[in-house]
């Protein structure tokens, strides 16, 4: 016998999921993307690198600018250009604002909604009004962050290999300066909220981020030596879905904001840091579900480092200076923090500065096979002792943990 | 008075975007909500009213059969279908792929093939009638909001009918093509976007389609090739969002 599972409500995307009942008892489960293919990699294939990191920022409305991002980043690094540190700083900023964009939609509008029993924020916000404003204020300024740096609150062009269109100015970066300290109150809030409930879903066994905060040269997973994706991740296409799933050395895993706290903790703002360490215990028990808290203490990161680089900027001033770029014959690869997680943009172009080669990972890919992993564990405690309703509705929340973003994870391909 | 209208949000193959720009509109959406009340908005809420919509918002491309089943659903239980975004106007990027579909499945999901029906990317307006087409990667939100606005006070939205140059005009911005030699359709483009792209100083990538009646896409092409771009790239600049044949 199969359950199936009506297409999940407050996530990004289409997708839904089977169980599949023998003799009584929770067999497999299914979890079926089923938005349509989108063949993003084909799209880049043979076009002018100049317009890609545009066309690739496509892929995802909630981490576009991760993708434009980390496009950027593969064209440079097969072109062995560097930026300064400015433009890092700003790129980073940019990360920071769709952190705080995605991270409150999820917590505030997708989440907290089952937390207070409603179908929707909607219906909450009668009795909730306040949560739900605090919320869409930190979403709203999630979403300036990204108007700013990446020139649109979704799909911007503003990012470009070399530097941006147009930079901020000295009034745009004080006002973020104020603004990102007036904010961390309701994110300490929402702290709170998430780290007084009782754990669900699986315990991840491996875990999975960029060596560096909200980007790196490589990977890292547990024992932290780094390695490239091709490495260490295998992907493969399955017969009941449009995205394909990822392994670590055969083994699911998972990626996002838990992952980020376990692997680099040490390198968080000080006020996250302190919040990271006063809920360490429960975070390492691994529970996929703690993703939330993992996500509402990045919101206090966020906030904190959003401020920190405005600081920084404004002290030493905005020079507003691209880098020259001059194609030539290379590879490289982008590996970004998005949101949800490791997002790998891996590029190899010709001498004309055309694409040859894409590869596209992304975070709901890596953690398809967790996800899946996380329902069966959960249908088995369920089935049978819960009615359908109730274990719908909770293997809904266990996928929602995961923050998925179907997408993303519908084109994934190597050509 | 009368009773709320009830709208409904519909999402097909796309990025999400376009749904999540309704909620993008932040304090100017709980005043719609005093125009409107929602029965499905899968992004925002786990209600399914299945009920018959004053107002449907159809979001995405048509690229599988599940789709074409939600949009036929849309259309069969609204008065008023609006195809909302440049996937639903005019297919977008997704839709620019010039392959068979079975090609790109293989090229994407290999040899063994996957079973999975799908089917190429068609705009929500070449599948069914729709009463208001919004274009825009994404769709300017204030635009949506004053044609949800309108149409709750029984007025006929109002449909924007001259090129990006304007707002570019209006706005004083330097002109990207003529100043800096940089691919800009933005007089071939349909405008209401306030020229968001020039305002960073770069060129307009097209994504709102073209200009309706008349449009010189031959003279943008030759201004284009006497700036040093070469056929090729003209070309798939132009077809990129909304297949313009120049």
């Amino acid at each position: 016998m199969i359950i199936e599972l009506r297409e999940f409500t407050r996530v990004e995307g289409n997708g839904k999921a089977e169980i599949v009942i023998e003799n009584g008892e929770v067999k497999d489960v299914r979890l079926k993307i089923v938005e349509g293919p989108r063949f993003f990699e084909l799209l880049t294939l043979g076009r002018h690198y100049y317009d890609v990191p545009d066309l690739e920022a496509r892929i995802c409305a909630i981490c576009y600018l991760a993708h434009s991002v980390a496009s950027v980043m593969g064209i440079e690094r097969a072109f062995g250009v560097e930026v300064p540190g400015e433009i890092q700083l700003l790129r980073e900023l940019g990360l920071i604002g769709e952190l705080l964009e995605s991270h409150a939609l999820h917590l505030y509008l997708l989440v907290a909604p089952d937390v207070f029993r409603y179908p929707d924020a909607i219906r909450m916000a009668t009795k909730h009004g306040e949560l739900v404003k605090e919320g869409i204020a930190l979403k709203a300024f999630g979403n300036r962050l990204r108007e700013l740096i990446g020139g649109r609150e979704i799909h911007g062009i503003n990012v470009k290999p070399g530097g941006f269109g147009r930079y901020p100015t000295t009034e745009e970066l004080e006002r973020i300066e104020r603004e990102s300290e007036v904010l961390l109150r309701f994110a300490k809030r929402t702290v709170r909220l998430f780290a007084s409930l009782e754990p669900y879903g699986e315990r991840a066994g491996h875990f999975l981020a960029t060596d560096g905060y909200l980007w790196g040269e490589r990977l890292i997973a547990e024992g932290k030596e780094p390695f490239h994706y091709t490495e260490r991740i295998e992907e493969h296409s399955l017969v009941y879905s449009f995205a394909k799933q990822s392994r670590y050395n055969g083994e699911p895993f998972l990626v996002g904001a838990l992952a980020r706290l376990l692997l680099k903790g040490e390198q968080l703002t000080p006020e996250a840091k302190r919040l990271f360490e006063e809920h360490r215990e429960k975070l390492e028990t691994g529970y996929v579900s703690y993703n939330n808290l993992a996500q509402a203490i990045e919101l206090v990161y966020a906030l904190e480092r959003a401020g920190e680089i405005a600081k920084t900027l404004l002290d030493k001033g905005i020079s507003s200076e691209n880098v020259s770029v001059e194609p030539k014959e290379g590879e490289g690869i982008g590996y970004v923090e998005a949101p949800r997680g490791v997002l790998v943009h891996h590029y190899r172009i010709d001498s004309s500065g055309k694409i040859a080669y894409s590869n596209i990972i992304t975070p709901t890919a890596m953690n398809h096979a967790m996800i899946e992993k996380s329902l069966l564990r959960e249908a088995k405690v369920l089935y049978g002792n819960v009615d359908e309703m109730e274990m719908v509705q909770r293997l809904e929340e266990t996928v929602r943990a995961f923050d998925p973003c179907i997408s993303c994870s519908v084109h994934i391909v190597k050509l | 008075m009368m009773g709320k209208l009830k709208l409904g949000v519909f999402e097909l193959t796309d990025c999400g975007g376009c749904a999540l720009n309704v909620l993008f509109l932040y304090e100017k959406f709980f005043d719609l909500l005093e125009f409107y009340e929602i029965g499905e908005f899968h992004m925002a809420s786990n209600l399914h009213e299945k009920d018959h919509y004053d107002v449907a918002l159809v979001t995405g491309t048509v690229s599988t059969h599940r789709d074409l089943k939600v949009l036929r659903e849309a259309r069969n239980r609204s008065n008023y279908l609006i195809a909302l975004g440049t996937c639903a106007t005019h297919g977008n990027v997704q839709g620019s792929i010039e392959m068979p579909i079975r090609e790109k499945l293989k090229a994407v999901y290999g040899d063994e093939g996957n079973p999975m029906r799908a089917i190429d990317s068609k705009p929500v307006v070449e599948h069914v009638a729709v009463d208001l087409a919004i274009p825009g990667c994404p769709y300017n939100k204030e635009e949506l909001y004053q044609a949800l606005m309108d149409m709750a006070k029984g007025i006929d939205p109002v449909r924007p009918d001259y090129p990006v140059c304007v707002e570019c005009k209006l706005n004083e911005y330097e002109c990207v093509l003529v100043k800096k030699g940089l691919p800009c359709l933005g007089p071939i483009t349909l405008g209401g976007c306030n020229a968001i792209c020039i305002k960073s100083g770069l060129g307009c990538i097209g994504c709102r389609g073209p200009l309706p009646g008349e449009v010189n896409p031959a003279s943008e092409y030759e201004i284009l090739k006497s700036k040093g771009y070469d056929d090729e790239y003209i070309v798939r600049k132009f077809k990129t969002f909304a297949r313009w044949e120049p």
